[in-house]
């Protein structure tokens, strides 16, 4: 019953959220925060590998590092961060509230997020793709889907992880029985006591609830994808100047990678562009030449601040979930598309 | 003749009920009864065995380390290591407070300031937090843990209780508008779940008021723990009035007070002390309420931990972390439970203390 509540009024709040949407064009709120000296960021807090809290106090993670990196390219400075942790149904609220400038919170683009009509958010480039997958013991011997006919499925109730699954399955004609949970951890114990034989989920929650069992590499991850969850990090909708400058931070820790930059060779990337004028496209990228941020009302060097602190989209990816990290994902559809991925900058000229 | 038939066998019924009811006491001697006993057996032994296998688990199995690796976030949330002598501070002025509420005598001079003391410790848990004129400011996103479950509680509290208090006095007037907008207030929150009024205040409020125009996510928080609580202490109180005999407010009126003397000397603080234990209810579940501030993002002791939770060191710890959460709150509810039992105690009428 509470969960209709909660849909209710997150509705509700979808609904008003178009009249709160009046708003000036005068100034951005890229000048707010520049003024400020501070870059207010919504994340999570609660997903493993994209926003947790470490032992010392501090949030950790993707998202926040992209938070980080936002922070190093608008105020040159990765420090200049404060954490606002938030839940699923008030993220939208506190970006439209002000009460956050970015909102880096694992949040899938949509078309209703997206249109002023919906939510009305801008969103930024992807920086996650992510999709619903089946988690199955090794032992079950489970290979696709048509496997799973007539058995349990435990599954997060009122999620469209939910609503993913009985689509998915209607589709294909396979019969079976969801076995639902409130939230993940009930999901992950129902599925541990053998209550079910496939859990479903996000793909990184998955892989993030693996990490934690006894003997992870008794569980095997599906390859069917369920759905297609693609993440990106939204600012408040109808403003140019931070939305552009978001973009652009994020496109250039792509355009980083691509171009083998990352934060242990940047000094020499910048010493090699000084000193050779022929070096272009290098130039204009580390701000040697000026051009580029200023467009975005950013400073010039605003690459170099940023590949300083947090380093390139790979150094990012592999410190939180890469093969050495505790969350291992495997990188697949979140390479660079010189590897295979989407992930793609368009030209930073 | 149908009707005798019927006499007939109901005077049969009867003798057959008769007999049945001598029967009775002869059964009082004890039979042996197996089956129950096997059920006696099986439940102790399936009491037995989970609580050996919950102290093994405890004491071999668990992994405390997400406990005491992390006691200071548990305390504090994320408050800034360099001011955090604040916190223990107004934790320890709470600690003073609370032991002497328990064990001042009635009496002493101590007691008698220990209102304004309980009065005074949340605007001085705000000025220490928030820091503001010689302090250092910390802003409100850094406070969490168990001060922030503890700053809910009490500021909360103290906003509801005058509140609950008008609004038994408001239920009791005999001015029509007040009685009915008092009645009307305390109907609907009584009607609305805790969980509704949070969310209209955490996401809802901010939609409604002027873009540039915010209010700190906490006082929301604390406004709405109040609003709800004050109906339900209104409800206690005037439970309490209404146990106090009509002769108390006719002796008042011979005496010549007014209407609100009458209410504030002599109706109100019998019905408080009558209230109580009630009011001590209200006070633990509103400690146990704002648990519920974890799942609207504040990162209270049940917020805190969630968020520990997704930390990759400490994944699938969750039992640990419950277990110890579950006796944090329980220690928490415990001390409020003390403190009002002492006082409860300390308010009987002389005469029967004296023995």
């Amino acid at each position: 019953m509470n969960r209709a509540l909660l849909s209710g009024l997150v509705g509700l709040s979808v609904l008003t959220s178009g009249c709160a949407k009046i708003e000036g064009e005068a100034g951005s709120r890229l000048n707010l925060i520049k003024r400020r000296g501070e870059l207010v960021c919504g994340v999570s807090g609660k997903i493993p590998g994209f926003s947790f809290l470490g032992s010392d106090g501090k949030y950790k993670g993707i998202d926040v590092d992209i938070c980080k990196a936002l922070a190093a390219g608008i105020l040159g400075d990765s420090r200049k961060v404060k954490f606002r942790p938030l839940t699923a149904p008030e993220r939208f609220t506190a970006l439209q509230t002000g009460e956050i400038d970015v909102l880096s919170r694992n949040t899938t683009i949509n078309l209703s997020r997206d249109s002023s009509g919906g939510n009305g958010v801008t969103f930024a480039p992807v920086v996650f793709y992510d999709g619903q997958r089946l988690m199955v013991k090794k032992s079950a011997n489970i290979n696709s889907l048509n496997d799973l006919q007539n058995s349990n499925i435990c599954v997060g109730s009122g999620t469209t992880t939910e609503q993913n699954l009985n689509d998915t399955f209607q589709e294909k004609n396979i019969s079976y029985t969801p076995i639902k949970y409130q939230d993940i951890d009930q999901v992950v114990q129902g599925y541990l006591q053998n209550r079910c034989k496939a859990m479903t989920s996000d793909g990184s929650q998955l892989a993030a609830a693996r990490f934690g069992f006894s003997n992870p590499s008794n569980h095997i991850i599906l390859d069917s994808v369920l759905s297609k969850e693609p993440l990106a990090p939204a600012s408040r909708g109808g403003d140019q100047r931070l939305s552009d400058a978001i973009r652009w931070i994020i496109y250039a820790l792509f355009e980083a990678e691509e171009q083998n930059i990352s934060n242990s060779n940047i000094q020499q990337q910048v010493k090699m562009a000084r000193s050779n004028k022929s070096l272009t496209s290098l130039r204009r990228f580390l701000g040697v030449d000026s051009g580029l941020g200023s467009k975005l009302g950013l400073p010039d060097d605003f690459v170099v601040k940023v590949i300083e602190s947090t380093g390139n989209y790979k150094d990012i990816y592999e410190k939180h979930l890469g093969e050495k990290s505790s969350v291992p994902i495997p990188r697949g559809l979140n390479n660079t598309y010189l590897n295979g991925g989407l992930h793609i900058s368009p030209p930073l000229k | 003749m149908k009707r005798l038939t019927s006499f007939y066998k109901y005077s049969h019924l009867n003798k057959l009920v008769l007999n049945i009811s001598r029967q009775i006491p002869i059964t009082k001697k004890r039979q042996h009864r197996p089956l129950e006993a096997i059920l006696s057996i099986s439940i102790l032994a399936i009491f037995l065995v989970s609580l050996i296998n919950f102290f093994n688990w405890i004491l071999f199995h668990a992994e405390w380390n997400v406990v005491t690796g992390n006691i200071r976030l548990y305390a504090f949330g994320s408050f800034p290591q360099l001011y955090l002598w604040r916190p223990i501070l107004w934790i320890l002025l709470i600690i003073i407070t609370s032991l002497l509420s328990i064990f001042s005598n009635r009496k002493s001079q101590i007691y008698n300031s220990l209102i304004l003391a309980w009065i005074l410790i949340v605007p001085i848990g705000i000025f220490l937090l928030a820091g503001g004129l010689i302090l250092e400011p910390v802003a409100s996103m850094y406070w969490g843990g168990f001060i922030l479950t503890l700053l809910l509680t009490l500021s909360s509290g103290l906003i509801a209780f005058p509140i609950g208090i008008l609004l038994a006095l408001g239920r009791q007037s005999e001015m029509p508008a007040i009685n009915k907008i008092s009645r009307i207030y305390i109907d609907i929150i009584r009607g609305l779940p805790l969980i509704t009024v949070l969310f209209f205040g955490q996401l809802l409020i901010p939609l409604f008021l002027p873009m540039d125009f915010e209010i700190n996510r906490i006082i929301r928080a604390v406004i709405a723990f109040a609003i709800f609580t004050a109906a339900y202490i209104a409800e206690d109180i005037r439970g309490g009035m209404q146990s106090i005999p009509t002769t108390q407010k006719e002796a008042a009126v011979v005496l010549g007070l007014d209407k609100s003397q009458t209410n504030i000397l002599i109706l109100l603080p019998q019905a408080l002390k009558t209230a109580i234990p009630a009011l001590t209810n209200q006070a633990i579940g509103l400690l146990q309420n704002t648990s519920l501030m974890a799942i609207l993002g504040l990162v209270e002791l049940l917020g805190i931990s969630r968020s520990l939770l997704a930390n990759p060191a400490f994944i699938g710890k969750y039992l640990e972390v419950y277990v110890w959460l579950g006796l944090i709150y329980w220690l928490a509810c415990t001390c409020i439970a003390l403190i009002a039992r002492s006082i409860e105690q300390k308010m009987q009428p002389t005469n029967l203390n004296a023995k």
